[in-house]
């Protein structure tokens, strides 16, 4: 559903807000790109509630955000209940799978971030445990939901100057597709407030580059 | 500065709106009633409440201090209160369980200044070694425990709890789950205190020292305090109640918040009434009032049946025939943290609704993510080592902290573990039973909360143990903390600084000697050493090996990411191997696990992204293939 359709469900709390899962590992930057998400929206007078578990992202684990913006209290979402999953990495995408449905938009990078346990199994000779080939990780969510976009966004964070500017590339393409009630530039103008200046070039040219994505990816129109 | 970095938390701008995180919410409350005062030990999920007072108690006028332990922590805050000074404390679910002795006490004696705990609970024992139900102390110790669903909660919760705790004189505990403490939502902003508590601590011996004649009339009136905790909880608003269909539910923490969004998503508001319990003791009068516009209850709340036996309890002595759902029935689970999901399906059974489908996409078998030393880790290097010296039947007694990730595959450095400070204790016991020289790996933040008294009484039994100190001047695994070894207190957070300047050096014996602590407790066989200068640390152990009695081993090497906060140039020099030379031996990945090395298409490779040139992996390759790789500044000279 896009922005369009999130005003014509009236905003309210219940049903009719909108929910979004950032899924992630440690380091790619999912819980700042929660913060600006709540910070906007929440500014902006919005109910926004969100959630985060990252019990030991720092040492390589899984991070996953939820942010639901006017879509009641609970800041973990049910099953089939996510309206927009943004995957930072393929396989912890897949992860999130029993949080779509039918309806879910899915934004995901299709670069892996290869677990250290893949490595102790070829050498221990349980090679059965492979990253699983991308394309397939793909594939298995389009089989739940065709509106996928699947884009090589750790690629365009390395053209942009840096692999680290991933979130904001991410970001950008979740604004850029028009999904949420909010124009871009406004959103990068209030997340860049205090953001110090040498930092500010390469990533305004990410999300640049992210919103561009996200424009690119054609859903159609509204619902 | 934004409200949920930690600054705009200050703003005295009453009815502003703000998106929280649970921890910091709570911050706010504190900042809300006037805190003075506020120690803590650093622990997973509460770590952000101590952290971000740490940030703004010089701003802010509040006295704080990282505490070596949360015995210490709690006693430090207890005087404070005695002092007048509205007080706080923060530690997790098990620090409570070391506090526990002052705990128990404390409501005895009675508070001055208001006096809250927060002590943050983990269901599901997502980064603990077991979950564990706190709301018990209110009937087990007669504190009145507050249970937030919500970061709005949080923060009504702890300014409130400041005055509850001032006029009962008891101590109050705050009781947020993980999933509160790192859920953010809308926070209202209350008005800052214009004034604070005035300091002065008045001598009165009977008041203050529980010697048994004191302590048994102190007993007498606890029970009076505590009755009027529960008479002023009735109107606290924190027992709201929501619908009026007689089918009842009984909620707290955040499973009330699934609950609510269960009834919502299920569209049976008009058929359900939802309570929530937001305190205890639940005062008789909400649960009197309850019990008359239902006809049957559900009971959701997560880990132990606490609310729904109060409940039947309480419906037994007002002799009502009503019906309570719940853990003791058998409809919910008594372990692990709820879902919405599982929540749900509860309401929908309870109200006589068909279960949504659950989910019919199946999840491919996908490779975990479990957590892992860092790239450049020193404690990596510390257990390599030591495992080439002393083998893989020595029992190796890991505690509390990063090294923890020394369990299993590869390393193998950690056979036996317990709780905080426990790696001495049991190295002792087993040493002591089967004649072995057992290992005991200790971190130095974790030695100084609880390794000390284990040390000492493996000095004072004689013990074949050898005990390894990983000290890497911080307490890592919580969040970069600091501890008694960092440097001038930490660069990031002012602990306390006993002398002036220490900041500026960088000499990293500029606070506590591990040694001298060491040496102080009687042990003569004591070695100081570097991990990533294998020669001597080898040395080191084989010596230690050798030795007969107490011997420790103190491993020191900073923290490798604290490290590179602080590294003028931006990324270390990586490493790489050179594939002409390297014979796919396998032993780099098998016997480090270093998440640097990757392999391949059968080719093993280092990921210079992730490489912090600690040169391990250089030292274990027996062809030489692993090298500094070229900058490419060397490569243009």
């Amino acid at each position: 559903m896009t922005g369009a359709r999130y005003k014509q469900r009236g905003g309210q709390p219940g049903h009719g807000g909108f929910r979004i899962v950032i899924a992630g590992t440690g380091g790619q930057g999912v819980l700042t790109a929660a913060r600006l998400l709540c910070e906007y929206f929440a500014a902006r007078g919005h109910q926004v509630v969100s959630g985060q578990l990252h019990g030991m992202a720092q040492r390589g684990g899984s991070v996953q955000s939820t942010v639901m913006i006017d879509a009641g209290i609970s800041p973990v979402i049910p099953r089939g209940r996510a309206d927009v999953v943004v995957g930072f990495e393929p396989v912890e995408t897949v992860r999130a799978l029993p949080l779509m449905s039918l309806e879910t938009v899915v934004l995901m990078n299709t670069s892996p971030v290869v677990p250290y346990v893949i490595a102790q199994a070829a050498v221990r000779g349980n090679g059965e445990v492979e990253y699983p080939a991308v394309e397939g990780l793909v594939e298995c969510v389009r089989g739940v939901t065709e509106r996928v976009f699947a884009f090589d966004g750790t690629g365009i964070a390395q053209e942009c100057g840096s692999g680290r500017t991933l979130n904001v590339i991410m970001l950008g393409c979740l604004l850029g597709s028009g999904l949420l009630p909010c124009a871009a530039d406004d959103f990068w103008r209030t997340a860049t407030r205090g953001m110090p200046k040498h930092l500010l070039e390469t990533n305004a040219r990410a999300f640049t580059s992210g919103v561009e994505s996200g424009r690119r990816f054609a859903f159609g129109p509204a619902g | 500065m934004t409200a949920a970095s930690g600054h705009g938390i200050l703003r005295d701008e009453p009815g502003t709106r703000h998106c929280l995180l649970g921890n910091l919410a709570i911050v706010r409350g504190a900042l809300e009633a006037g805190v003075q005062f506020f120690s803590c030990y650093p622990g997973t999920p509460a770590s952000e409440v101590g952290d971000t007072i740490a940030r703004i108690a010089a701003e802010a006028d509040i006295v704080f201090e990282y505490s070596v332990n949360e015995k210490v922590a709690v006693e430090i805050a207890f005087a404070a209160s005695l002092t007048g000074a509205r007080s706080m404390c923060g530690m997790k679910h098990l620090g409570l369980n070391y506090a526990c002795d002052p705990v128990s006490t404390m409501p005895y004696v009675g508070v001055e200044g208001g006096m809250v705990i927060v002590s943050a609970g983990d269901p599901s024992a997502i980064t603990s070694p077991n979950e564990q139900d706190q709301r018990h102390f209110s009937r087990f110790l007669y504190y009145p425990v507050f249970d937030p669903a919500t970061p709005e909660d949080c923060r009504r919760m702890t300014c409130y709890a400041f005055e509850l705790s001032e006029r009962t004189r008891l101590p109050v505990i705050l009781r947020p789950t993980t999933r509160v403490c790192h859920g953010s939502g809308i926070v209202a902003f209350g008005a800052l205190p214009v004034e604070r508590n005035a300091i002065r601590f008045r001598k009165d011996p009977a008041r203050y020292v529980p010697i048994p004649v004191n302590a048994r009339r102190m007993r007498k009136e606890l029970t009076g305090r505590f009755a009027l905790a529960g008479r002023l909880l009735e109107t606290s608003g924190f027992f709201p109640r929501t619908g009026r269909g007689e089918l009842g539910i009984l909620a707290s923490g955040v499973a009330c918040a699934y609950a609510a969004q269960a009834i919502d998503d299920l569209g049976v508001g008009d058929r359900v009434t939802l309570q929530q319990v937001g305190a205890y003791p639940i005062p008789d009068k909400v649960l009197a009032d309850f019990f008359d516009a239902v006809t049957s209850v559900l009971v959701v709340e997560e880990l132990t049946p606490f609310v729904e036996e109060w409940a039947c309890l309480s419906a037994f002595q007002q002799c009502r025939q009503i019906p309570i759902y719940g853990k003791r029935s058998g409809h919910l689970p008594v372990e692990f943290e709820y879902t919405p999901d599982l929540v749900e399906d509860a309401v929908a059974d309870f109200v006589g609704l068909v279960r949504r489908p659950s989910a019919t996409v199946t999840v491919p078998e996908l490779p975990a993510r479990p957590p892992v030393l860092c790239p450049g880790c020193p404690h990596r290097a510390s257990f390599y080592l030591a495992r080439k010296v002393f083998g893989t039947k020595t029992i190796y007694c890991n505690d509390i902290g990063c090294y923890t990730l020394g369990y299993g595959e590869p390393l193998h450095a950690c056979d036996v573990l317990l709780c905080m400070g426990s790696s001495i204790s049991q190295a002792s016991g087993i040493a002591r039973l089967t004649g072995q020289r057992t290992v005991a790996y200790i971190g130095d933040s974790t030695f100084f909360h609880s390794g000390l008294p284990a040390l000492a009484n493996a000095v004072q039994a004689n013990d074949n143990v050898v005990v390894v100190i990983l000290d890497n001047y911080i307490a890592a695994m919580t969040g970069h903390q600091p501890s008694l070894t960092t440097p001038g207190g930490g660069a990031a957070a002012p602990g306390p600084r006993p002398h002036e300047g220490d900041a500026e050096q960088d000499d990293r014996t500029a606070r506590f000697s591990i040694e001298d602590a060491v040496r102080g407790l009687g042990v003569t066989d004591v070695y100081s050493v570097d991990p990533f200068d294998d020669e001597s640390t080898l040395a080191a152990f084989r010596q230690a090996r050798k030795g007969t009695g107490v011997s420790v081993v103190v491993c020191h090497s900073p923290c490798v990411v604290e490290e590179r906060r602080h590294r003028k140039d931006a990324r270390p020099i990586a490493y790489a191997i050179d594939q002409g030379l390297c014979d796919s031996c396998t032993a780099c990945v098998r016997v480090l696990g270093c998440p640097g090395i990757l392999v391949s298409d059968g080719q093993y490779l280092i990921d210079p992204e992730l490489c912090d040139g600690c040169a391990l992996c250089a030292e274990v390759c027996h062809q030489g293939a692993i090298a500094r790789a070229v900058s490419q500044k060397e490569a243009s000279a």
